[in-house]
């Protein structure tokens, strides 16, 4: 521990990390920009494109006289959508006919390409919910008020649980708590231990009287210490910087926590027992702990939607346990009694993983 | 005089030839390291692309159907895969909340009594859909799909009401949605998060590599014996970062064929030689980057922390989770220090859009400017420390 860049950074990773990602992750879809091809130009063409306009979720960069500048400005990133209004656009609508809309959508990003589609649908039918009531009341002959009503006659009331702003932000903040445990313990046990292999210093404890279990314990315990301490700091930035709302029990967050990191320090300990260099240990940790944090925690994807093969390797990893954990304690509001289960099996995974470690780990490796 | 001139240029070759052949030999050796880099270009990109989706993929829902009529069942039939999947029914609103809270599922619709009878009679009724969205994203979407499942709803009851029938729709004033999405036609997520996690792969790889292979030297104090050989700090680092890139390259030729384009179908539509031009230059950038890190550690474990607070800033300032017209002005104009901006925008144009230089010229030149900066400091520091 006399090693002050690595201890400075071990604090400062994980602080720097939840700071970047949580600022600059904006899973968000606004303000899109895309360009518009009228080649009707009527008083209706123009109200069409004033609703994408007004519209939040679309900023508006100007208008193209030809097909090929709007596929130019697609290619080029300039645009992620382009409007195509072809002429008679006015006439057909006034005579009672369908008009065609083109809608180009950049689809190299598919979340943001899905959720403008979105976007884009919900407009025209909204413009077509107009149309219609207008139509209907006109060749009926009542009122615009009673033709509305009828063309929407179910209305859709929708209630937010837990994140009533819709708030990206405090998703991020909590999922990234549970990432950043994931990642940076079992770096920091992995290296330490695996430095010891590598510069000799392990041969002190393989001649010394030290038992097994001792050298294991005593190794670790400063890493979990390290590691709780950046729970405190890391709920801090969540709750102070991001605003978001911690509505569970914070003595049952803080005790899941320090079980998900004995947890996640197990893992280093497992690698660093496994690899002869810090550079192998580096990136071996890395993969066995980005990937399933990232892919099958329900960090992006609740679990329940992931594919059967997915969702096995899911329960595989500690990281999903913990993200229900997070997610209950500071959005849902919900404590040790649905959440028991998950603590158990984080217990479960803990004891297995350190009970691994000790049958690996001999004190006479053979050569 | 000429004669001396090519011979210090064939023994200056012949000595980076020597040194890159140890380099890389020495790679050879680290069984652990290789098997880590084989893993990397090959699985670890395939698990990436097939395992990610940010598609609302059959999100479970209960309904509590109170009015058990045709119309309430044709309304929640609606809600089937691939966006929903009907988990059932529940009886009351607390047996619901209950599976929301433990997160077995993300929605709840509430259909009323009467709910067919008020449609008969075109009286406007609603239905209540509560959603979970501790994952803001997936609520968003799961409310937008929902909104478009009962809006189609209600114009078929009303059109129905009325009298209309879907053929009649043709003498209807309405907006034909003809949407396309280019470049990705059906959306599908392997394409992005594949080509994504390569590019980051190729980025970690290029700055860890050549790092860590300088600093096992200054570890080991074989450094000392190489700044006593004949050798200048440039021919000392130049085969470290050439045999890199020339295993970084054979990752990537490796990945892009047999992953990408083989187990993903990416189209791969633009020039294969331009890309891989533009990931060496890629790749001797950011093994700048891992030089100046190399140069202010002492040991691999300070690289390997180093990177990881390197990495962060790249990857996010790349455009890969925001892309530039999300992100807040400040940090905005800061992409254009992230070199793997460019290299996405590169990436993305050339492997799935099929541009060419005309469009990502800029880009290239942006990364040049920015690459030889980078380069040139490491190789700075480098020579300020050992030459």
């Amino acid at each position: 521990m006399r090693d002050r860049l690595f201890l400075t950074l071990a604090f400062v990773v994980p602080s720097v990390l939840m700071l970047v990602f949580g600022y600059g992750i904006i899973l968000d879809v606004e303000k899109l920009p895309f360009a518009v091809l009228d080649q009707d130009r009527s008083e209706m063409s123009r109200d069409y494109v004033h609703q994408f306009m007004a519209s939040r979720y679309f900023d508006y960069q100007g208008s193209v006289q030809r097909e090929d500048e709007l596929s130019e400005l697609l290619a080029d990133s300039k645009i992620r959508l382009a409007l195509i209004i072809p002429q008679k656009f006015q006439q057909r609508l006034s005579a009672g006919q369908p008009a065609p809309v083109q809608t180009l959508i950049d689809g190299t990003f598919p979340f943001r390409a899905q959720t403008a589609k979105g976007y884009a649908i919900a407009i025209n039918a909204s413009t077509n919910a107009d149309l219609l009531a207008r139509f209907i009341a006109r060749t009926q002959g009542i009122t615009l008020q009673r033709a509305a009503a009828m063309v929407s006659p179910v209305r859709l009331e929708l209630r937010y649980l837990y994140n009533q702003e819709l708030n990206s932000r405090w998703s991020v903040a909590a999922a990234l708590i549970m990432f950043i445990l994931m990642v940076s313990p079992p770096f920091l046990t992995a290296l330490g231990v695996v430095r010891e292999k590598e510069n000799g210093s392990i041969y002190n404890i393989f001649t010394s009287t030290v038992s097994r279990g001792e050298f294991l314990i005593g190794k670790l315990i400063p890493y979990v210490g390290i590691s709780v301490v950046n729970v405190f700091i890391l709920w801090f930035i969540a709750t102070v910087l991001f605003g978001a709302p911690f509505k569970g029990d914070p003595l049952f967050f803080a005790l899941a926590s320090v079980v998900y990191v004995i947890c996640t320090t197990g893992i280093g300990l497992l690698v660093s027992l496994l690899v002869k260099t810090q550079v192998a240990a580096m990136i071996m940790t890395a993969i066995i702990t980005v990937v399933p944090s990232v892919l099958y925690s329900g960090l992006l994807i609740p679990v329940s939607s992931l594919d059967a093969a997915a969702r096995f390797e899911a329960h595989l990893f500690p990281a999903m346990y913990y993200t229900d954990i997070t997610l209950g304690s500071f959005i849902k509001g919900t404590g040790l009694d649905v959440l028991w289960g998950n603590v158990v099996m984080l217990l479960i995974y803990a004891i297995v993983l350190w009970t691994l470690s000790l049958f690996l780990f001999r004190k006479r490796p053979k050569v | 005089m000429k004669g001396q001139q090519l011979a210090k240029i064939v023994l200056w070759l012949r000595r980076m030839r020597v040194l890159t052949a140890k380099e890389l030999l020495q790679l050879s050796r680290d069984l652990a390291l290789m098997f880590v880099i084989i893993y990397a270009f090959t699985l670890d990109i395939y698990i990436a692309g097939s395992g990610v989706s940010l598609q609302l993929n059959q999100a479970p829902i209960v309904v509590i159907d109170a009015d058990h009529s045709l119309a309430s069942r044709e309304l929640v039939y609606r809600f089937r895969p691939p966006y929903f999947r009907l988990d059932g029914e529940v009886d009351d609103a607390s047996s619901g909340l209950r599976l929301l809270d433990e997160g077995k599922v993300m929605a709840l619709m509430d259909i009323p009594p009467n709910f067919q009878k008020h449609l008969l009679e075109g009286q406007p009724t609603g239905v209540q859909l509560q959603i979970d969205t501790s994952n803001a994203v997936l609520g968003t979407l799961a409310a937008s799909y929902a909104g478009q499942i009962v809006g189609k709803y209600g114009f078929d009851a009303a059109l129905e009401t009325v009298g209309l029938t879907e053929a009649s729709l043709d003498t209807l004033p309405r907006i034909e949605d003809r949407h396309r999405v280019w470049y990705n036609p059906n959306q599908n997520d392997a394409w992005f998060f594949a080509i994504a996690e390569l590019m980051t792969v190729i980025t970690v790889l290029s700055i860890v590599l050549p790092a860590a292979a300088t600093v096992r030297e200054k570890e080991r104090g074989t450094i000392e014996q190489l700044s006593v050989s004949p050798l200048s700090p440039i021919q000392i680092l130049l085969p470290k970062v050439l045999s890199m890139m020339l295993v970084i390259l054979l990752g990537t030729a490796v990945s892009v064929f047999l992953i990408l384009n083989l187990a993903f179908d990416v189209p791969l539509k633009g020039s294969l030689p331009l890309f891989f031009a533009v990931t060496l230059l890629y790749v001797f950038s950011t093994a700048g980057i891992g030089l100046v890190a190399a140069t202010m550690s002492r040991n691999l474990a300070q690289v390997g922390m180093l990177t990881i607070m390197l990495l962060a800033p790249i990857i996010l300032l790349s455009g890969v989770w925001t892309p530039p017209e999300a992100m807040p002005p400040g940090l905005r104009q800061a992409m254009y220090f992230s070199p793997l901006y460019y290299y996405i925008e590169m990436g993305y144009g050339i492997l799935l859009k099929g541009v060419g230089l005309n469009i990502l010229w800029d880009s290239l030149l942006g990364l040049t400017l920015l690459g030889s900066l980078i380069f040139a400091f490491g190789v700075w520091r480098f020579k300020r420390q050992f030459g």
